[in-house]
């Protein structure tokens, strides 16, 4: 049985025929869900033609009910899912022309969002004292305010020495409490003396914190500045320990292919004594205007603790010794990022500040 | 101190070049802050000896000479009055270059013409000298190289010398650490000293009457010498060593000075009364004229070289002018002394007078060595001024001097440094110091060495020192590293210290740049801020010796240093400014010595919060940012016991000021900058400030404890009452919590209006109210009740009713 014979025996088949024709056209012919809707209204609505179709079977005589009910639900099943599949698509294009129309200019600056940054001095402190915290160390602090006695005498430096002098030490006026001997530290040492006078070995501390020294500012002086203190007393420490430490610290902050030299050198409150410099972080040790042509760059002093410091705060020589430095966090700050000049630190400018 | 490399081989071989010498000595813990080569641009430039000297046909001040220098005689007019037939001469033949780069070529001076130029020590470019033309001395072959003829070329290192160290500041102590650390032997001067009777003590007296201040006086009389210039290579190591010539006995009396170590001083025997030396602290008042020309007022302090008739000498640091060497000087009575290294040091800090043999007696010069500078000094007389040397030294001691001893353990030492060390080792090192070991044992504590300290070492006091020595000269280079191996180092923060990281960090993170301000402020701030002195103190720590009045007090407050710093971006233009700093500020304690040094923090801002957008309006400043701010920092560090209270604070504006509790205490305070303030020192009106101390905030810090997060769905509702003004939101807030009870889980302010049809004098605020229950969905009926006794409550209390 071919379909034209179908169509030209009985009219029930030809208008389901039909509506199939219809329905294709409509499904291709929709260009928005509204138009499918409409169709879809035509067709399967309350008052659709399908529906009409289905719901006038029932009326049909009893050898064309069978063949024809089950035509106009076969086509009721294609039309449900081609209208649905058909939707589907057009809703895609539909939403995605409606995204197209909210295009908006991507190169404009992102929302401003609070934005602060920590200060380059407290930054590298922060980098200090993790380094040493791996090590094994825990961050003490001492008054900035001090007494001769700490931040010289305990020290081993000469009641006579140059630097106590007015020119180079700030004096604090206490004459409320009839003293001439309190000032301004010098620098974060006495903070040893503290420690030690607090507690026993084994010791293992940084004092990061603010010195001062009567310096007129210029592009290498500031008269408030900081430094990083460290003290380890121990049974058995080594200038051999000093080195790897300091090394170790020096390859972490500078990068790890950095050499580092130790130089004797001389401190009262340590003996042996060192300074210690890095190889140029500028030309790499071959010379240059920063490490005036030396390809070295001084960062820190160190030593081992002086006998006769270990003397003021009651430690047995004999069983105990110990190594300290000292290190400029300007100093490692202008070095490490260029800076020239160290009052830039204390300007506080924002096109400063952001940059780190 | 300068060091040159051709002075220094007199006393030790090197087989270094100076760059390799250098590095050497700068790991010994000399170090050489420069290399300088000497001689350089001489090159082509010739000795010249002047055959004939003719007078110039057309010019009164020149002459026509005819100077050899390798060749022909060839003619050169010249100008210098000195010129004379027979004296060799630098040239210049035509073609070189001066040192100052200008080029000599052929002229033609008033129809005479010059080929080359002869030269003077200016022209060289060796010393200021251009009176005359440079004469040469000694043997010299014209045509030669004059770099070479004058042994000009140098090399002098520049090297820092720890204050330790008084004994390298001369050329033996530097060809002592030379042969120490190359093995080459060390070569003293050596000389034979021909002496004269009658002894020099018929004629020179020495008494010392302060025996604490100088503990020995050397002195020599030296007669028949005849002033003049130094011979050249005198005159050459001195300017090397950067010293300027003046005549032959000051210049010995230098150079023996920079050779031993020993500084020196020369009077003319004939100007010191009866040849009478009395070593006396001055009387209070007394008064001297120093060779420098300058007459200083003396104290009891200061210690002098006398004659019966008054001082002739500031002692140790400078000479008087009026036994200074003189043209006309015969008989010189040379000082060799030893002072008190403390007491020079406080004459020269307190007259503001140095001098070099000042720098080393205030470092300690060695006790042992006066007679023997004293005997070079006389040789160097004899031999280059015609001097005769009277017998003997008159040699006043105060007190004997002896070398010390130490001992050293050379096991300890090893374990010390972190070196293996044997004995042979230890002893090779300090002997190479001229150290003398003049024992070993061997006993419980290993091997002992009892070591003879030199005298001219005072810096080895201590075994310790020996060490040191030992490790100095073995080479920190050389001492393997490692790491402490002690078990107990555990490394962590504080529970304090975290918490301030983590407030500097929800600072950043809040949009504060961090800065750091100077601890001193100028005391005109204070006044600014608080002229009746009701929050900072009236007497605030002060220094006694300021920079500047700019900084003459130590802060009570960051906020100064924060205004300070807001000032700096305003007036750069840049407007929008939010800053925190944390740092201690400084405030007396009755009776105490030192101040308490509270950590704060502080914030300053200014200008937009926000700024301005492409779709969005600016946020300025104002209180609520910085008090947003705080809030932010308090929740951040579970600070929940933190309040604001109204206060009127003197620099803050009168309504919108508020001291910042924790629990009772006070923390600090918060609020808008008082316009008064803002208009003083320039900054915008919407300046925003606070300042805490951090102790309080660390110590009401509450551990997080886990509070139940509702499972069931909440009900989300929200009231608006209407009040009078002088109602406090928070007091509103917490009327609806308490009123809300158990089921009321949050509530949120979101809305402030008022206008007209709310009435003169009152405000609606809007509340978010969120109910839940933990163990059920609620019904609106159970949050309906909860909500109109909210209302009720609300009513009763302020007279509050819902917004229509």
């Amino acid at each position: 049985m071919t379909s034209d014979e179908t169509r030209g025996d009985d009219p029930g088949m030809r208008e389901i025929e039909l509506l199939r024709e219809e329905a294709e056209a409509a499904l291709a012919g929709a260009g928005s869900s509204a138009d499918l809707e409409e169709a879809r209204v035509n067709l399967l609505g309350r008052k659709g033609r399908l529906t009409a179709l289905l719901q006038g079977i029932k009326d049909l005589p009893p050898d064309k009910k069978r063949m024809v009910g089950m035509q106009a639900n076969l086509l009721k099943d294609w039309l449900e899912k081609a209208l649905e599949e058909r939707g589907e698509e057009l809703r895609r294009r539909e939403l995605d022309a409606e995204l197209r129309a909210e295009k908006v200019d991507v190169t404009l600056p992102g929302r401003h969002l609070p934005f602060g940054t920590r200060h380059l001095v407290s930054a590298i402190i922060e980098e200090i004292e993790d380094i040493f915290i791996g090590m094994g160390y825990r961050v003490a602090e001492g008054p900035e305010v001090e007494l001769d006695y700490y931040n010289f005498e305990a020290l081993n430096t000469p009641h006579w020495h140059p630097s106590k002098s007015l020119q180079d030490t700030f004096y604090v006026d206490a004459s409320a409490s009839g003293r001439e001997d309190v000032l301004l530290r010098t620098h974060t040492s006495p903070v040893q003396i503290r420690v030690m006078e607090a507690t026993t070995p084994p010791l293992y501390v940084i004092a990061p914190g603010k010195a001062y020294r009567h310096d007129v500012p210029d592009a290498t002086h500031s008269p408030m500045f900081h430094q990083v203190e460290g003290l380890a007393v121990d049974e058995g420490i080594t200038l051999g320990d000093l080195k790897g430490t300091l090394e170790h610290f020096a390859r972490r902050m500078f990068g790890e292919d950095r050499a580092v030299r130790f130089r004797p050198h001389f401190f009262p409150f340590t003996e042996p004594s060192a300074e210690v410099d890095v190889s140029c972080v500028i030309c790499g040790g071959e010379g240059c205007r920063v490490c005036k042509g030396t390809g070295w760059l001084e960062i820190l002093g160190a030593g081992m603790v002086d006998p006769n410091v270990f003397g003021y705060v009651g430690y047995d020589t004999e069983k105990f010794s110990g190594f300290a430095f000292g290190m400029g966090v300007e100093r490692i700050a202008m070095l490490k990022y260029g800076i020239p000049d160290i009052r830039y630190l204390f300007d506080n400018d924002l096109r400063f500040l952001a940059q780190f | 101190m300068r060091v040159s490399l051709e002075w220094l081989k007199d006393y030790v071989d090197i087989d270094l070049d100076p760059q390799e010498l250098a590095e050497r000595l700068t790991m010994a813990g000399t170090a050489v802050e420069g290399v300088e080569r000497l001689g350089g641009g001489l090159e082509g430039l010739l000795v010249g000896r002047v055959l004939e000297v003719r007078p110039h046909p057309d010019a009164d001040r020149l002459s026509v000479c005819k100077v050899d220098f390798g060749g022909q005689g060839v003619e050169i007019v010249c100008g210098a009055p000195n010129v004379r037939p027979g004296m060799l001469a630098p040239v210049a033949p035509p073609g070189v270059r001066l040192p100052d780069g200008s080029a000599i070529g052929e002229v033609t001076i008033r129809g005479v013409s010059s080929h080359g130029m002869l030269l003077s020590e200016r022209e060289l470019g060796i010393s200021d000298e251009a009176a005359g033309i440079m004469e040469l001395e000694g043997d010299l072959e014209p045509g030669a190289s004059l770099a070479r003829a004058l042994e000009i070329e140098d090399t002098v290192l520049v090297l820092e010398i720890t204050p330790n160290r008084p004994d390298c500041l001369c050329m033996l102590g530097i060809a002592r650490e030379v042969s120490a650390l190359t093995g080459a032997p060390l070569r003293k001067p050596s000389f034979v000293l021909r002496e004269i009777d009658p002894p020099a003590a018929e004629d020179v007296l020495v008494e010392i009457l302060d025996p604490d201040l100088c503990s020995r006086y050397c002195a020599r009389l030296i007669e028949g010498l005849t002033i003049g210039a130094s011979p050249w290579w005198m005159r050459r190591r001195l300017r090397a060593a950067g010293v300027r010539p003046i005549n032959n006995v000051v210049d010995i009396t230098n150079y023996v000075m920079l050779e031993l170590g020993q500084p020196l001083h020369a009077f003319d025997y004939e100007l010191v009364t009866d040849g009478h030396i009395i070593v006396r602290r001055a009387s209070a008042g007394e008064r001297m004229v120093t060779l420098d020309g300058v007459e200083r007022a003396l104290s009891t302090d200061e210690l002098l070289i006398c004659d019966p008739k008054g001082p002739v000498a500031l002692a140790g640091v400078m000479g008087g002018e009026h036994t200074e060497i003189n043209a006309g000087t015969t008989r010189v009575l040379l000082e060799s002394a030893h002072f008190d290294p403390a007491n020079i040091m406080r004459t020269s800090r307190t007259l503001g007078l140095s001098s070099e043999a000042s720098y080393r007696f205030e470092r300690g010069v060695d006790p042992s060595g006066c007679a023997r500078a004293a005997d070079r000094a006389a040789f160097l007389m004899d031999e280059l001024a015609g001097g005769k040397v009277r017998r003997g030294v008159v040699d006043a001691r105060a007190r004997e001097i002896s070398s010390s001893r130490l001992t050293l353990r050379v096991e300890r030492a090893a374990r010390f440094i972190g070196i293996p060390l044997r004995e042979q080792d230890a002893r090779a090192i300090l002997e190479s110091l001229e150290l003398k070991v003049k024992e070993s044992r061997c006993g419980e504590q290993g091997t002992v060495l009892e070591v003879e300290v030199p005298t001219f070492r005072p810096d080895l006091e201590r075994e310790i020192d020996l060490v040191e020595e030992i490790a100095r000269i073995y080479g920190y280079d050389r001492v393997p590293s490692t790491l402490p191996s002690s078990a107990h180092k555990v490394g962590m923060l504080t529970p304090g210290q975290k918490c301030r990281r983590e407030a500097a960090r929800v600072l950043a993170g809040l949009g504060l740049s961090e800065a750091v301000t100077v601890s001193f402020i100028s005391e005109r701030w204070l006044d600014r801020l608080d002229p009746s002195r009701a929050v900072f103190p009236e007497d605030p720590v002060r220094l006694r010796n300021p920079l500047s009045e700019d900084g003459a007090v130590l802060r009570p407050s960051l906020l100064p240093g924060l205004l300070e710093a807001l000032r700096f971006n305003v007036n750069r233009r840049l407007s929008d400014v939010s800053l925190f700093e944390m740092g201690r500020a400084f405030l007396p304690l009755a009776g105490e010595a030192q101040p308490r040094e509270p950590l704060l923090v502080a914030c300053a801002m200014t200008g937009n919060w926000v700024p301005k957008q492409w779709d969005g309006a600016a946020q300025p400043v104002d209180f609520f940012t910085v008090k947003g701010v705080l809030e932010r920092l308090a929740a951040a560090l579970h600070v929940p016991g933190l309040t604001l209270v109204r206060e009127e604070l003197p620099f803050l504006h009168p309504s919108q000021s508020c001291r910042v509790r924790v629990g009772e205490a006070s923390a600090g305070y918060l609020g808008l900058l008082h316009p008064r303030v803002c208009d003083e020192v320039d900054l915008p009106r919407n300046t925003a400030v606070m300042e805490i101390e951090f102790a309080p905030l660390e110590e009401a810090r509450e551990e997080p404890y886990y509070r139940e997060v509702p499972r069931h769905p909440a009900l989300h509702m929200d009231l608006a009452v209407v009040v009078g003004e002088e109602v406090d939101a928070e007091e509103l807030e917490e009327a609806i919590r308490e009123a809300g009870g158990e089921l009321l889980y949050e509530v949120r302010l979101f809305d402030l209006y008022r206008g007209e049809q709310l009435g003169e004098g009152k405000k609606s605020l809007a509340f978010n109210l969120v109910f839940c229950a933990m163990d059920r969905t609620l019904t609106d009926e159970e949050a309906r009740k909860y909500f109109d006794r909210i209302v009720k409550a609300l009513g009763a209390g302020f007279g509050a009713r819902l917004r229509a």
